[in-house]
């Protein structure tokens, strides 16, 4: 039985602080999403902006940086440092550690947010060189990095002191996923590490003339996929690890749970190449190799896809679900929580199907950089993770704040169901319209060679769009007046850890062990981006000076 | 270390994860043949070049179309912000012609609609890949990677006779 | 009912999931298939 653990007001404040930022992030971010979405129907927006925002470009820069990079990281820490302490049942070992880690990201993100805003650093968050920002975007973005990092030291600390006073107990399975999470992230950023502190920094400083820009790919590429994983896994955390108990049952196996985080640990880094399929500098080889390996972290995403639609089907039946599929209509579907990962695991399922086409090596070559590929993400981070992370917000809000929801639970599910039309109709849309050949990234009204054919689908995305603009902002409303309302009544309200079907003990010790999944991790990568790295840094030619195109 | 420790696989999920292993065999063996066999392969690297001279001298000083043999060509195409040079070219239906790529400035993407020509474009390096035309038409390349400003407006025409 | 350890789990068979999940592969297959398909009728490429 899991007894309530009290979570102190001081790191329920601190929990509270991520995300208050992350909320802030995406209400900016999201801001221009219907602008781009708009554009691509024909009613461009951008031109009326002019005084503030200059171009389509600089809004896309910010929705990317600030919904993808800024609004997760946030949320991920807050989360993840909620899911660690309340699963150890223990406080922060040095809680100022986790400070200075939050403090540092919030330092690095304005300092990253004042070239963006002042349009010195429209680079989308990708940042390509041998485009060039101002200095403090670069910087900003490490600050933001290492003060994640921190953040993560500061788990980990917790988690060893918990483990000397806990020897042989199971980690619980929350504060497990959290810390691969954290770990996995720490091994995946050292590539956009090294190719910000070698290379991006210096230039945008002046210290050296010019980049290697296909080197700069392969050091961001390194990091730019496991950061989907550093998106996603918190998101299972919640699958696994909460969503069983709130749709009424228990988890399915805890011990496939735990093997599919190690595998993603173990197999979401090695695997970069597969963005740079079209990469004129990376052999065809190293490609294939890096797809076969996107093939294998394909394989936990399918267990963890069976775990916890079985884990949803035990909870039907328990509820009275008969026959074969009646156990869906049993789920409580009426509680917005467990509707948004419902939501989220219908979209993700598309967004799954779409990754593999994406990974698929030559099959790139159909839809590489087209509208298809944000198409896709907008499945994974925008749903399985964002949709997610709303569900998520509607227990946890109330449970920082002490406040119930301040919105009824119509209003709730209104806002988690908005958010999903909506992303049906836009992701649908721009998958159809990649595939017809529509480039991502691209002011679509303005590019000379779009075809008439396309224009139901373009009208689609930006009705797609504008439709999750208001799911957007109906969650932003609803977590604001939440967190500011005065009178609101007091919530009651436990962190919904599940139990499992089978006792964590006797989940086998080598799935809780570190050092042998560490090792291979270590070894994986070195075999799989060890030469190539070798080959290309030993290659290096710093000949692209920098530009500033926009 | 109790005999009760093990994995518990479900024999539902145990099929499911054989499934799931055999469908991603089935996929890797068919991108394997369109490879490795059949030839719609990914760019490999070709040559390096310096982008602050690879416009002056070299191939790439003068870009455009050059006839191997009948029915073979060359087209060696510099992009630059925000254009590509030439803007257009012009091949009889049925013909080969081979693509070197490459920027003098930032980075780009050439993708020909409707065929399987499809890369990214960076200073520095060369991307070479090949495209067998039969049916007669316009065929634009467009640019698919953010190069600034004038991005949009990006492209040129293959025209197939 | 006979008293056993996993009695919870005992009767509890996740075959609903696998109605799902099937759905999915044949989803997955055609629809990364149309996409293979679009490929192999662009040609070659070297």
């Amino acid at each position: 039985m899991l007894a309530n653990y009290e979570v102190s007001q001081a790191e329920k404040k601190f929990i509270g602080l991520h995300l208050l930022f992350a909320v802030i992030a995406v209400s900016i971010g999201s801001l221009f999403g219907p602008l781009q979405a708009l554009e691509h129907s024909g009613l461009d927006l951008y031109p009326y902006l002019q005084p503030i925002f200059k171009s389509y470009y600089q809004g896309l820069t910010i929705h990317g940086v600030l919904n993808a990079l800024v609004f997760t990281t946030f949320f991920i820490t807050g989360f993840l440092t909620l899911t660690t302490i309340y699963g150890l049942k223990r406080p922060l070992r040095y809680p100022k550690l986790n400070a200075v880690g939050f403090w540092m990201m919030v330092v690095g993100l304005v300092t990253a947010a004042i070239p963006i805003l002042a349009d010195e650093a429209t680079v989308l968050y990708t940042f390509y060189p041998p485009m060039k920002a101002h200095w403090a975007f670069y910087l900003g973005l490490t600050l933001v990095v290492v003060g994640s990092w921190i953040e993560g030291y500061g788990m980990y600390f917790t988690y060893y002191a918990w483990r000397k006073e806990n020897p042989g107990v199971r980690t619980p399975l929350t504060t497990f996923g959290g810390l691969i999470t954290m770990v996995m992230w720490q091994i995946a950023t050292l590539g956009v590490a090294a190719e910000i502190l070698t290379m991006l920094l210096p230039w945008s400083l002046g210290l050296i003339e010019g980049t290697d820009p296909q080197l700069a790919r392969t050091y961001f590429w390194f990091t730019g996929h496991p950061l989907v994983y550093f998106w996603l896994l918190p998101a299972y955390v919640s699958w696994y690890g909460m969503l069983p108990k709130q749709a009424g049952g228990k988890l399915f196996s805890d011990s496939l749970a735990r093997f599919a985080f190690w595998l993603f640990l173990l197999l979401s880094v090695p695997l970069g190449f597969h963005h740079q399929y079209v990469d004129p500098g990376v052999p065809a080889g190293w490609k294939f190799l890096h797809a076969i390996l996107t093939y294998s972290v394909f394989i936990p995403s399918m267990l963890t896809a069976f775990t916890v639609v079985a884990s949803l089907e035990y909870a039907g039946r328990k509820r009275g679900g008969k026959g074969l599929l009646g156990w869906i209509r049993a789920l409580p579907w009426g509680d917005p929580i467990v509707a948004a990962q419902l939501l989220a695991g219908i979209l993700f399922f598309f967004g799954g199907i779409g990754g593999i086409t994406n990974a698929s090596y030559n099959v790139n070559l159909v839809v590489h950089n087209t509208a298809w590929v944000p198409g896709h993400f907008h499945l994974t981070v925008a749903s399985a993770v964002t949709l997610s992370f709303m569900g998520i917000s509607y227990w946890l809000v109330p449970y920082l704040t002490g406040k119930k929801l301040a919105v009824s639970n119509k209003f709730a599910l209104a806002q988690v169901w908005t958010w999903f039309v909506g992303m049906m109709i836009f992701s649908n849309a721009m998958h159809v319209v990649g595939l017809l050949g529509a480039p991502r990234r691209t002011p679509l009204g303005l590019a000379p060679y779009i075809p008439e054919e396309w224009s139901g689908h373009l009208l689609r995305v930006g009705i797609g769009g504008t439709i999750m603009f208001f799911g957007m902002y109906m969650y932003v409303y609803i977590v604001a007046k939440t967190a500011w309302s005065k009178k609101a009544e007091p919530a009651n309200v436990e962190v919904p850890l599940a139990e499992s079907v089978q006792d964590p003990q006797d989940t086998p010790e080598w799935l809780d062990k570190w050092v042998p999944w560490l090792i291979g991790t270590v070894a994986l990568l070195l075999v799989a981006y060890g030469p190539q790295l070798i080959d290309q840094i030993s290659n290096i030619s710093l000949t692209s000076p920098g530009f500033k195109v926009w | 270390m109790t005999e009760k420790q093990s994995m518990h696989i479900d024999p539902y999920e145990k099929n499911w994860i054989r499934l799931s292993i055999g469908l991603l065999v089935v996929f890797a063996l068919a991108v394997t043949i369109a490879g490795f066999a059949m030839g719609i392969q990914v760019p490999s690297p070709e040559a390096r070049v310096d982008p602050r001279t690879v416009a002056d001298e070299g191939p790439w000083a003068e870009p455009g179309l050059r006839e191997l043999a009948p029915g073979k060509y060359e087209a060696y195409v510099l992009a630059q912000t925000w254009q590509f040079t030439p803007r257009e070219m012009t091949i009889p239906a049925g013909s080969e012609v081979t693509f070197y790529i490459t920027s003098k400035d930032v980075q780009h993407g050439f993708k020909l609609q409707n065929t399987n020509i499809n890369v990214m474009v960076i200073p520095g390096q060369v991307s070479k890949l090949s495209v067998k035309i039969d049916e007669p038409g316009r065929y634009d390349y467009i640019c698919t990677e953010f190069c600034g400003l004038g991005h949009a407006a990006m492209f040129g025409t293959l025209i197939v006779e | 009912m006979a008293e056993h350890k996993n009695s919870d789990n005992g009767e509890f068979h996740p075959k609903g999931t696998w109605v799902i999940l099937l759905i999915f592969v044949v989803t997955l297959i055609l629809l990364w298939g149309s996409v293979y398909v679009i490929l192999l009728s662009r040609g070659v490429t070297v």
